[in-house]
């Protein structure tokens, strides 16, 4: 069955390219739903069904890591995987964010057949 | 991934913003984008946008990319895959936004990968006539124009080493 998706990033832009790129990417997915912060990324996951989360790290009012370590303290939603979409790659980063429960992680600039590659085995 | 040296400096800093710059648009817009050469007597860009990043850490100072409105519209309906964009809103805001964003993010990482760490503030984008950047004394000028088919922009970081 296709996944629902949630696509968190303080960037409409890159929510827009993001979107563009699963299409283009070929990937069969349900809907997608878009969330500017971690903030309303947990309001949307307590209020909709969806499969996996692609997050960017660098945001406003709730940054990444921060939304993943809320999300693992809300039993309904805690399991829910999340991908990271970031510019910020680095060990240290993207370490933080496997510890928490993070299950990859995919640096922007990006091309379609990246998003392919490393997304479709979870989509 | 663009890397460069912290030891050749300049010359290696502007190579890095140009490979970095066309990485970014290789991968995310579909725009021709060309670099020109350093030093060439092409006017001025006089910038009507600019996008800014802090760096903090083993490397201070601020990334910005300067675009008239025309290369800003054109380079935001490219992101966004057509769509028609005619005004300087939110959207062309947020992706001059990005576009610093994934060239700082570059950076980051080749930096990291000699050992020297920084941290990136969000972008700040600013929408007026020939906004510069300055305030930081002995910083050291990188600057790169690129030609588009809607006309020119340029990237500039201003830094210093720790």
């Amino acid at each position: 069955m296709a996944k629902n998706v949630l696509l968190v990033d303080d960037s409409s832009t890159m929510r827009k390219i993001i979107s563009r790129s699963l299409r283009q990417a070929g990937l069969d997915f349900g809907e997608i739903y878009e969330a500017g912060d971690g903030l309303e990324a947990l309001a949307l996951l307590e209020s909709e069904s969806v499969d996996i989360v692609l997050s960017d790290i660098n945001m406003p009012n709730m940054n990444g890591i921060e939304f993943l370590r809320e999300k693992a303290n809300r039993p309904a939603i805690k399991d829910i995987p999340v991908f990271m979409i970031s510019t910020e790659t680095g060990d240290d980063i993207i370490g933080e964010a496997k510890s928490l429960g993070a299950i990859g992680a995919l640096k922007k600039p990006f091309t379609p057949e990246k998003v392919n590659e490393v997304l479709g085995p979870l989509i | 991934m663009p890397t460069f040296a912290l030891g050749d400096l300049l010359l290696e800093v502007e190579q890095f913003l140009v490979d970095a710059t066309l990485e970014v648009f290789a991968s995310m817009i579909p725009l021709d984008i060309a670099p020109e050469p350093a030093g060439c007597d092409a006017p001025a860009v006089e910038p009507d946008i600019s996008s800014l990043i802090g760096l903090a850490g083993d490397l201070k100072g601020v990334l910005a990319v300067h675009c008239p409105a025309s290369v800003a519209l054109g380079v935001t309906s490219a992101m966004c895959g057509g769509m028609e964009v005619t005004a300087m809103d939110e959207d062309v805001k947020d992706a001059l936004g990005e576009i610093a964003n994934m060239v700082a993010g570059g950076l980051k990482i080749s930096l990291a990968g000699q050992d020297k760490k920084i941290e990136l503030s969000i972008a700040t984008t600013c929408i007026g006539k020939s906004i510069r950047t300055g305030g930081l004394a002995g910083a050291t000028r990188a600057a790169v124009v690129f030609a588009t088919p809607a006309g020119r922009f340029r990237l500039e970081l201003r830094y210093i080493l720790a």
